[in-house]
C-alpha cells in the first residue's frame, strides 16, 4: 500500500476510534496465536474435541473466557494463557472471534441418527435458547456445524457434572438422556447447516 | 523482562498449548442417567418454538463512566450516584460495623469486599471459584458466604483481611439439586439464619427438601423448615414493628405473558404453605399439576408484583434521611422479566401498607433501566443495603455496580 494511502487510512481509523468513544483494540497477535493454535485460523478449529469459536455470540465468548480465567470451567490447556488476560482483553478477543466467519466442520452424515437427533432436539427444546437454526444468541453458543465429538463431550459434562460455570437450565434440559441420545443429538447438531 | 524474554515465554506457551489441544481425549463413558424428572420442561407444545430465554449476564467489568446513572428516574428530592462499580455480577450486600461491605455473585463465583474511604470505594475478591455464592450475611463479627453447595464462615474478617474460612457445609446438609438453589440468606431478629431451598425446576412436584424456607442456628444446628410451597424466594426482610418475615417469590414460567404474577408474602407463623406447585399468585391453579382444591389452606400473597417480574431483594426502610412516609415502607427490586413477550419490571418499586399488609399500594421508585420502545434494558436492580446515614444502596447485577440513593429537601 502506498504510504500516503496508508496514512490516510490510519487517520480515518483513528477518527473512527474517537467517534466510537471507546478503545476498541484488535487483540495482540501474540494472544491471537495462542487462541488459534487450538481453535484454528480465525477460530475455525480442525482438531477433534476442540470447539470452533468463529462466529460465536460475543457475550458467550466473553462469559466463557471469564469462567476459564476464574478457574470455574477447568480447561487445563487454556489456564496459563488466560490467567494474564484483563477484562478489556477478553472483550477484545470476544469481539474479534464473534466477527469471524464460521465454517462448519465436515462430517459424514448418517440420516437415521440425524432424524433421531432432530426428534430429541425438538423434545428438549434446544431451539428456544440456541434459536431454531442453532446459531446461538447472547450468552448461548452456536451449535450448528460444531465439532461432533466436542458437542458430545460438552453435553455429557452438563448432564453428569452440573457445577460451577455450568448453566443449571442446560443441565436440567439433559437430565435423563442416555449416551446414545446425546450422540444422536450431537450428530444432528454437528450436521446442521444454516442456509444463508 | 526483555522483549526477547516475553517472546520466548509466549513461544513456549504456544508449544505447550498446541501439544495440549492435539492430545485431548474424551472422558470415560458415564453410567446411564436416571429417567428424566418431571420438571424438565413445563411448556405447552404450542410454546415449543418460543424464542424467550433467560437474558445474558455480563461477566466483565463495566467502567463507572459507562454506567448510565443519568437515565435513572426517582421521586423529587432523591438522587442516585454510582457508589461502586467494576464488580461484575454484584447482588446481595452485607455490611460490618466498621463499614466493610461484602457482595455476593452468581455465575462469576466471587464474593467482593468493598472498603469505603468516604470519597471512593475500592474492591477486592475475598473468595472465588465458588458455585454461585450469592448468599452473604454478617453477624457477631463473622461473614457467612453461602454457595449452592458450600457454606463458609470468615471470623473477624472486617479487621483481618487474611481471615481463613471455616467450612460449615456439612452442618447445613445442602441437597444436591442446583437449579433455583442459589441463595439469599439473612439473620432474623431471632438470631437464626434464614435460608431458602428453591424448587429445582420451573414447575414440578419437588422432592421434600425443596420449595421451602428453613432457619438454622448460626452453626448449622437446629434446622427447622418454616415455610413450604415457596418456589424461589430471592429476598426477605423482617417488618420493623411486627418482626414478621416478608419475602418475595418468583412465579412459574410458561403460563403466558400475564402470569402467574410474582408474589410478596408475609409469614405470620411457622408452618404455612404458600402454594407451589398447585396454587400461584392470588389463587391461580396450576396448568400442569391440576388438583381439586389447589388453593385450599394456601396463604395467598399480600400483593402480587407483576408477571415474570423477577422480584429480588426487599427492604423495610427504617432510616431518617428519607421523608416520613417512607418509614417502614417496603422497597422491592424487580430484576425484570425474560419469559414474557414484552419486558416487564427492571425497576425498584415501593409498597406502602401496614404491618398486617392491608391495602397495599405499589408505586414506582427507581425507573429508567428499561427502554420500553426498543424493549431493551440497561441494568437490573437486585438488592438493598441501608447505610447508617439513611441513604440506600441498590445493587445492579447486570452492570456490576452499586448505586447510592440519597434524599435532600
Amino acid at each position: 500500500m502506498p504510504v500516503e494511502r496508508w496514512r490516510r487510512a490510519a487517520v480515518a481509523g483513528s477518527l473512527l476510534l474517537l467517534v466510537a468513544g471507546a478503545a476498541r483494540a484488535e487483540p495482540a497477535a501474540e494472544t491471537l496465536a495462542l487462541c488459534t493454535a487450538c481453535h484454528g485460523p480465525g477460530g475455525n478449529a480442525t482438531f477433534p474435541l476442540t470447539p470452533s469459536i468463529a462466529g460465536q455470540p460475543k457475550v458467550f465468548i466473553e462469559n466463557q473466557l471469564v469462567l476459564v480465567r476464574e478457574g470455574l470451567r477447568d480447561i487445563p490447556v487454556m489456564k496459563d494463557a488466560m490467567a494474564r488476560l484483563t477484562d478489556e482483553q477478553i472483550v477484545d478477543l470476544a469481539r474479534y472471534f464473534a466477527a469471524q466467519p464460521f465454517m462448519p466442520r465436515p462430517l459424514a452424515v448418517q440420516p437415521e441418527r440425524q432424524r433421531l437427533g432432530a426428534e430429541l432436539a425438538r423434545k428438549a427444546l434446544c431451539g428456544t435458547c440456541h434459536l431454531s437454526t442453532f446459531v446461538g444468541q447472547q450468552q448461548v453458543p452456536r451449535l450448528a456445524g460444531q465439532d461432533e465429538a466436542y458437542l458430545m463431550q460438552a453435553m455429557r459434562q452438563f448432564r453428569d457434572h452440573a457445577g460451577p460455570g455450568r448453566d443449571t437450565i442446560m443441565s436440567a434440559s439433559l437430565y435423563g438422556l442416555t449416551d446414545a441420545d446425546l450422540a444422536n443429538l450431537a450428530h444432528y447438531l454437528a450436521s446442521y447447516r444454516v442456509t444463508p | 523482562m526483555s522483549t526477547r524474554g516475553i517472546l520466548s515465554r509466549s513461544g513456549a506457551m504456544l508449544v505447550a498449548v498446541l501439544a495440549g489441544c492435539q492430545s485431548m481425549t474424551p472422558p470415560p463413558a458415564a453410567a446411564p442417567a436416571a429417567a428424566a424428572p418431571a420438571w424438565q420442561q413445563g411448556r405447552n407444545p404450542e410454546q415449543a418454538g418460543s424464542p424467550l430465554a433467560p437474558h445474558a449476564n455480563k461477566m466483565t467489568a463495566t467502567p463507572a463512566a459507562e454506567v448510565p446513572v443519568a437515565n435513572l428516574r426517582l421521586p423529587p428530592g432523591f438522587k442516585a450516584e454510582v457508589w461502586a462499580s467494576g464488580i461484575p455480577g454484584a447482588r446481595a450486600m452485607a455490611r460490618t460495623e466498621n463499614g466493610k461491605v461484602y457482595v455476593g455473585t452468581r455465575a462469576i463465583g466471587r464474593v467482593y469486599e468493598l472498603t469505603d474511604s468516604g470519597t471512593q470505594r475500592t474492591s477486592r475478591v475475598v473468595v472465588d471459584k465458588l458455585n454461585q455464592p450469592s448468599g452473604v450475611a454478617y453477624a457477631n463479627g463473622s461473614l457467612y458466604v453461602m454457595a449452592i453447595d458450600k457454606m463458609l464462615r470468615y471470623d473477624g474478617i472486617a479487621n483481618n483481611p487474611n481471615a481463613q474460612p471455616v467450612d460449615m457445609t456439612a452442618a447445613f446438609n445442602l441437597p444436591k439439586e442446583q437449579h433455583h438453589n442459589w441463595k439469599y440468606i439473612a439473620f432474623g431478629p431471632d438470631g437464626k439464619l434464614y435460608v431458602p431451598f428453591g424448587a429445582p425446576c420451573n414447575i414440578c412436584e419437588p422432592p421434600p427438601e425443596y420449595a421451602q424456607i428453613r432457619r438454622y442456628n448460626a452453626d448449622g444446628s437446629g434446622m427447622e423448615v418454616i415455610a413450604r410451597g415457596v418456589r424461589n424466594t430471592q429476598g426477605f426482610n423482617w417488618h420493623p414493628q411486627t418482626q414478621e418475615l416478608w419475602f418475595t417469590d418468583h412465579g412459574r414460567d410458561w403460563m403466558g405473558d400475564d402470569g402467574p404474577a410474582d408474589e410478596l408474602n408475609r409469614m405470620t407463623k411457622v408452618g404455612l404453605n404458600f402454594g407451589f406447585p398447585y396454587c400461584h399468585a392470588q389463587g391461580i391453579a396450576d396448568r400442569d399439576f391440576p388438583r381439586a382444591g389447589a388453593c385450599d389452606g394456601v396463604t395467598l400473597p399480600v400483593q402480587t408484583m407483576g408477571p415474570h417480574a423477577a422480584v429480588m431483594g426487599v427492604h423495610f426502610y427504617t432510616g431518617d434521611m428519607f421523608p416520613a412516609e417512607y418509614k417502614n415502607a417496603l422497597f422491592v427490586a424487580r430484576k425484570g422479566s425474560w419469559n414474557r413477550t414484552q419486558k416487564f419490571g427492571y425497576d425498584v418499586v415501593i409498597v406502602r401498607t401496614d404491618g398486617q399488609g392491608s391495602n397495599p399500594l405499589v408505586r414506582p421508585f427507581m425507573t429508567g433501566f428499561l427502554d420500553p420502545i426498543n424493549d431493551s434494558f440497561s441494568g437490573r436492580p437486585t438488592y438493598f443495603l441501608q447505610l447508617p446515614d439513611g441513604s440506600l444502596l441498590i445493587s445492579d447485577e447486570q452492570l456490576g455496580a452499586i448505586y447510592r440513593v440519597s434524599y435532600a429537601r
